[in-house]
């Protein structure tokens, strides 16, 4: 059996991020990218279904090559393999591009492959659409926020939890299908440097020379959408009053600013 | 020049502003109603165009609620395969609505299920979409959507477009937008739509509801006016109680930091911030929260916020509209007292 993951090298939120003046989209070149945090649960989940069902897992990735470490320490987790799709034409991709990628490296390099895992979002886009997208180009059912599966012949059984309604659903899909993993569900292990060692060898980069995909349907001139502005976001200025000292004359200074505000209505 | 595999199409054939009508099997969510009132606001800048709503499984009683909330026409989508939930099928068969009736704008609900068909319908479509969008409006020089969201942990705005693409797509989370108003008047057309299904490659085998442990019976996060939010600082599940209590008499909910939820005294729905929910109350209370930039994220639009802290430094006691700096145990007793005291009638 085979298991893809999808990871994204992402920026760290941690990171001063540069926006290119002239796209509106992040800069991602020379900026140190670590796996998408909530990938690491779908990667978890790959592994666990390889150590029952047998077969392996390939994770596939699209990034610049600032993104091979994040897949080396995907492949110290014990990933048997990874994918990069690098080429500079896929820069500034939307997510319909940067699905379209995805989905055509799967066809090429994994067409065999027997279900697709991704993590419930990404922490720099928190779009959740990737996923789905990339179902929709290999036009194979999906399920979300999936937490247990069970691969019964050429069907699989997936559990999955809808916090917005507090409710556990059942479905069987027929596969090839992918999921996305619900986002904490899991418990990542620990990456083994021993496994780590010779990581560098089991990561294939592709280009797009060898995906030979239509330059007008990749990186930004694929992307229907695209960013026509970027600001920083501004929020509102606070009133900072602040009441130190004896509490029951703050207690009472803040209640009379609260009925002045209109904020204690009866 | 575009991507050759998306089939050319004539702008102009595209009308209208439609939504997806997303129900729990007996009514509308909300979030389908405040999408409905958006889209009655972008139709009236384009030049009065047409509100429409997509409706799977649902009954004429809900189109009709749809229609007196803003719609002009509901398309009912009556497969008796599609009765129960799958995304994979209801995706394709909302793209087939959509595709059929070619609006210029189509807008879905950010909730669970929505984030989950937004993006298959818009591929499906080859279109583009836009995910958690805080604002729409209206480009008025060229008439496209302008779809505004927050990026990069919220610390960024962007506004994007779908110049050459329709229709153009956003999804738009829970509470966001206002609910119109009810207006049993208004009339509009239900249409009833067999649609065809593909091969059923999904099979819904069951749902259970979760009984999770909650600290109270009070409404979610995301829908009160007044938040009392509580972090490490109340050292205990117990401090929890005292900020129900607070909460019951403002008439609103409690809420937690990150690291209230992973000490185990609050579930996972209540948390607050980058990786929990985003709030706009009236009023939000942190309790013991030190208002790390993560949880600051999801509370920044807040109308007033307070902080109860020990720490004078606390970064959130700088990010607040007032400040008690103390102990909360001892604070929130008399913050009880004087509230009551100050609601009393006099
Ligand atoms: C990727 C990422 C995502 C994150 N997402 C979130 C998120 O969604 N939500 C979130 O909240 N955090 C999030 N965090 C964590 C965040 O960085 C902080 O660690 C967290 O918010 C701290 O929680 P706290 O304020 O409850 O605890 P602390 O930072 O420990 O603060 C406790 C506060 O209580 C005060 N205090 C102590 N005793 C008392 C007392 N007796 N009376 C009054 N005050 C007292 C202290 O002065 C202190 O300010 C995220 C972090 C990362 C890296
Ligand atoms: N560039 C990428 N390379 C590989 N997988 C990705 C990429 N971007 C997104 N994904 C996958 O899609 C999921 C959802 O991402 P997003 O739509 O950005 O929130 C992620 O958790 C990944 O599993």
């Amino acid at each position: 059996m085979k298991f893809v993951v999808l990871t994204k090298a992402a920026v760290p939120l941690s990171t001063a991020i540069r926006i290119d003046p002239k796209t509106g989209t992040l800069v991602r070149e020379g900026v140190p990218l670590s796996t998408n945090q909530w990938d690491r649960d779908a990667v978890e989940f790959a592994l666990k279904l390889r150590d029952k069902y047998g077969g392996e897992v390939i994770a596939i990735s699209m990034a610049p090559p600032s993104g091979i470490p994040a897949l080396e320490s995907l492949i110290g987790m014990g990933v048997d393999r990874a994918i990069l799709a690098t080429d500079r034409v896929f820069a500034g991709a939307d997510t319909w591009a940067t699905s379209f990628v995805l989905a055509k490296t799967i066809e090429k390099y994994v067409p065999d492959y027997t279900l697709i895992l991704a993590g419930e979002e990404t922490i720099d886009s928190t779009t959740a659409h990737v996923g789905a997208q990339v179902a929709s180009h290999l036009n194979i059912p999906y399920v979300y926020y999936v937490y247990d599966a069970e691969i019964q012949g050429n069907k699989v059984r997936v559990r999955r939890f809808l916090e917005d309604e507090g409710v556990d659903e059942f479905y069987e899909m027929d596969l090839p299908a992918l999921v996305s993993v619900a986002k904490g569900t899991q418990m990542p292990r620990e990456i083994s440097l021993s496994r780590k060692l010779n990581a560098r060898e089991k990561i294939m980069q592709v280009t797009n020379k060898e995906l030979e995909l239509d330059a007008e349907c990749v990186g930004l001139k694929g992307s229907p959408t695209f960013v026509a502005a970027q600001t920083g976001a501004t929020f509102p200025p606070r009133k900072r009053r602040i009441f130190q000292g004896d509490p029951r004359e703050a207690v009472r200074a803040l209640v009379e600013e609260l009925k002045k505000e209109g904020l204690l209505q009866p | 020049m575009t991507c050759k595999l998306w089939p050319q199409i004539n702008k102009e054939e595209y009308k209208g502003v439609w939504v997806y009508l997303e129900h729990d099997g007996a009514r509308l969510k909300d979030v389908a109603l405040e999408l409905l009132g958006k889209a009655r606001d972008l139709a009236a800048k384009r030049g009065n165009a047409q509100v429409g709503g997509v409706l799977v499984a649902g009954s004429d009683e809900m189109a009709q609620e749809a229609i007196y909330h803003g719609a002009d026409k509901v398309v009912v989508v009556v497969n008796p395969e599609l009765k129960v939930y799958t995304p994979y099928e209801y995706a394709n068969a909302v793209a087939k609505v959509v595709a059929k009736y070619r609006p210029e704008i189509f807008l879905i609900g950010a909730t669970k299920r929505g984030r989950e068909l937004a993006a298959f319908i818009a591929n499906t479509l080859t279109t583009g979409i836009t995910a958690d969008c805080t604002a729409l409006e209206i480009d008025p020089k060229t008439g496209d959507l302008m779809q505004i969201r927050p990026t990069f942990g919220g610390t960024q705005m962007a506004t994007i477009k779908t110049p050459h693409r329709r229709p153009q797509m956003a999804s738009v989370r829970p509470g966001v937008f206002p609910k119109p108003p009810r207006d049993v008047n208004r009339k509009g057309e239900i249409v009833h739509e067999a649609v065809e299904l593909n091969a059923r490659r999904t099979t819904f085998l069951g749902a259970e509801k979760r009984i999770e442990h909650d600290i109270a019976d009070l409404p979610p996060v995301e829908s009160s006016d007044v938040v009392v939010a509580g972090g490490r600082g109340l050292g205990s599940a117990e401090g929890f109680k005292w900020l129900v209590e607070l909460a019951k008499l403002l008439n609103g909910t409690v809420a937690a930091s990150l690291m209230a939820v992973r000490a185990g005294w609050a579930p996972h729905t209540r948390q607050v911030g980058q990786t929990g929910k985003t709030i706009r109350p009236k009023l939000y209370i942190a309790v013991g929260i030190s208002g790390a930039v993560q949880h600051m994220m999801g509370i920044q639009e807040s109308k007033h916020i307070i902080a109860i802290n020990s720490d004078p430094n606390a970064p959130i006691v700088q990010n607040s509209d007032y400040a008690i700096v103390g102990d909360y145990k001892q604070i929130i007793p008399l913050l009880i007292e004087e509230i009551k005291r100050a609601k009393a009638p006099q």
